[in-house]
């Protein structure tokens, strides 16, 4: 495989993905909510914290080491301090799953929507830099998205949050476990579904429903974090990292045995 | 050495047979026409000869590489203008250029830029350059399609209705490119058309081809010939009558007589252009009023139509 045809794909998918505002838009956006929405309305608008219901069961199953963060916390800051650090933490995994699905959805099937696929496969690139360049032009704006957002959450949080907790309450280390291990196995994961839906299908907005499925078990952590069924702490995170990463192999292996040029064109004519 | 050499190629989809025991060869520099009605296996044909979709059965060899052994030294040979223009609306004219000049294999970045500049400019878009594609007429995209197949100065060329959707100058500007790039450059071309008389002018040899089967290949002279004879020597007289017709038959060189409405007589000479000047002096001497001459050969179109008159019914 060659490094430089592999950047060449990506250089040629990341300008036209910068210049559609259908893929940026939406990428940008959700972030935008995550990372700034949300801890605005926690922190600023007086008496969202305190009513927020169900905060009480959550504290109840929460790990010792955990409890020991919140220790003279009062009502208040306590949910304040478990809506910021843990239960928005898997919306920071809707970001990746969202943006690495759309963009490869653009990428993929969108080459075929627009019929400048069969151009494309007629170079002597191989089946394997076109599919590499194309998963890379996912994976890497999805990946700056998730950081930034962190960044931008992390900031957010500290300087708004500082006067209320009387410390800085981010990163801790389940953040930084899910944006650097959990988020990049998720976003593998979202491109290697819509490498495979792409492949079967004929346009950009079949494919995007269909690869939007990802965010299916996403919203099932985000529920169970809620809930205090399933909470992020590093044991459960780096299993959940171990199953992604082993999902990602077996879906990645199944789309590039299925990323062959007949296949692919058998399904634009 | 040829360009492209096709024994016993097959496609087949499912139950479908695409292509079915093609054989042909084209040398290089040829101008090959691939002639058939829509569903004949032409695009099919194209895309196995340039390693898009592999053969079921059968072989093939494109400018000296074997398309399934070395489907990628095939892909670095061949160029290849496709249905549909194929390049990026969101991308400008030299950015499109500039993609698929590296992904053929140009690397030097100076030698790059002399030839996206030479050609932007043959095909009139170098002022355009710096404009995304999206806002480009039907016949500019064509242009710039054509541009990105040749970057790489292939070998071998494959051209689907390259002349689809330009002005007659344009058009006129792409056979020229044509012409020049197989006769200097001894590029081998295989053009698929339905603009016959485009093939008849370009082509050196053709090949009609209906559902997949070859039903005629040759010169389009022979294929006039072997489809509709010889040409006819057409003459149109102020009047005809019997005593005409009679001394018409018995002129030298003349083989037959066929009378035809308007007062014009068709005659069936060996060599309708070394007869004509025997047959018109007899003519007059015989008291007829010469009003035209025309030699009638028929055209392609005649030979396709004839071959392909299943599909037409």
């Amino acid at each position: 495989m060659r490094i430089d045809k592999v950047l060449l794909v990506f250089r040629k998918d990341w300008l036209e993905v910068r210049r559609n505002w259908q893929i940026m838009a939406p990428i940008l956006l959700v972030p935008l909510i995550f990372c700034v929405i949300l801890p605005s309305m926690m922190l600023l608008i007086p008496g969202t914290s305190s009513s927020s219901n169900g905060v009480g069961s959550l504290i109840a199953v929460l790990p010792e080491g955990v409890r020991s963060e919140i220790v003279g916390f009062n009502t208040n800051q306590t949910i304040a301090y478990l809506m910021l650090t843990f239960i928005f933490m898997p919306f920071f995994l809707l970001i990746p799953a969202m943006a690495s699905s759309v963009i490869s959805s653009d990428s993929f099937a969108g080459e075929k929507e627009r019929k400048t696929i069969e151009g494309l496969l007629a170079t002597p690139l191989t089946d394997g830099e076109l599919m590499v360049g194309k998963m890379l032009v996912a994976f890497v704006p999805s990946m700056i998205v998730t950081l930034v957002s962190f960044v931008v959450y992390t900031a957010f949080v500290d300087f708004l949050g500082f006067s209320l907790f009387g410390r800085f309450v981010l990163p801790t280390i389940n953040w930084i476990l899910v944006i650097f291990l959990l988020a990049p196995a998720v976003s593998v994961a979202g491109i290697a579904v819509t490498v495979i839906v792409s492949v079967r299908v004929k346009g950009f907005r079949e494919a995007q429903q269909l690869s939007v499925l990802i965010i299916v078990p996403i919203m099932g952590l985000v529920v169970g974090q809620a809930f205090g069924v399933l909470l992020l702490v590093p044991a459960v995170i780096l299993i959940l990292f171990a199953i992604f990463v082993v999902i990602d192999i077996i879906i990645l292996k199944i789309g590039l045995n299925m990323f062959k040029r007949e296949e692919i064109l058998s399904r634009i004519s | 050495m040829s360009g492209i050499e096709a024994e016993g190629l097959i496609k087949r989809f499912g139950s479908l047979t695409a292509v079915d025991r093609l054989n042909f060869r084209v040398d290089t520099g040829e101008i090959f026409g691939l002639l058939g009605p829509n569903g004949s296996g032409k695009t099919t044909t194209v895309r196995l000869l340039s390693c898009l979709i592999a053969p079921s059965g059968g072989s093939a060899r494109v400018a000296g590489f074997d398309i399934v052994k070395e489907p990628l030294r095939v892909r670095e040979a061949v160029g290849v203008l496709t249905e549909n223009p194929g390049i990026y609306d969101r991308l400008t004219a030299l950015e499109n250029m500039e993609f698929f000049a590296e992904a053929y294999g140009i690397s030097n970045k100076a030698e790059r830029d002399t030839r996206i500049r030479e050609l932007l400019e043959f095909f009139d878009l170098w002022d355009r350059r710096g404009n995304k594609t999206g806002t480009f007429s039907k016949g500019m995209r064509q242009k710039l399609a054509i541009a990105k197949a040749v970057v790489h100065r292939p070998e071998v060329l494959f051209l689907d209705e390259p002349s689809s959707g330009l002005d007659p100058k344009s058009a006129k500007d792409i056979r020229d490119l044509m012409e020049d790039m197989s006769r200097q450059e001894k590029h081998t071309i295989v053009l698929c058309t339905h603009n016959l008389e485009e093939a008849e002018r370009l082509c050196s040899r053709v090949m009609i081809i209906r559902r997949g089967v070859p039903l005629a290949t040759g010169s389009v002279e022979d294929l006039r010939r072997k489809l509709h004879g010889a040409p006819e020597l057409e003459v149109r007289l102020e009047e005809t009558n019997e005593k005409l017709l009679k001394a018409a038959t018995k002129l030298r060189g003349v083989n037959a007589v066929n009378v035809r409405g308007g007062n014009s007589l068709a005659f069936d000479l060996d060599d309708p252009e070394a007869g004509t000047p025997d047959v018109v002096e007899g003519l007059v001497k015989a008291g007829a009023r010469v009003k035209s001459v025309n030699i009638l050969r028929p055209t392609l179109e005649d030979a396709y139509l004839e071959l392909t008159k299943e599909d037409q019914a």
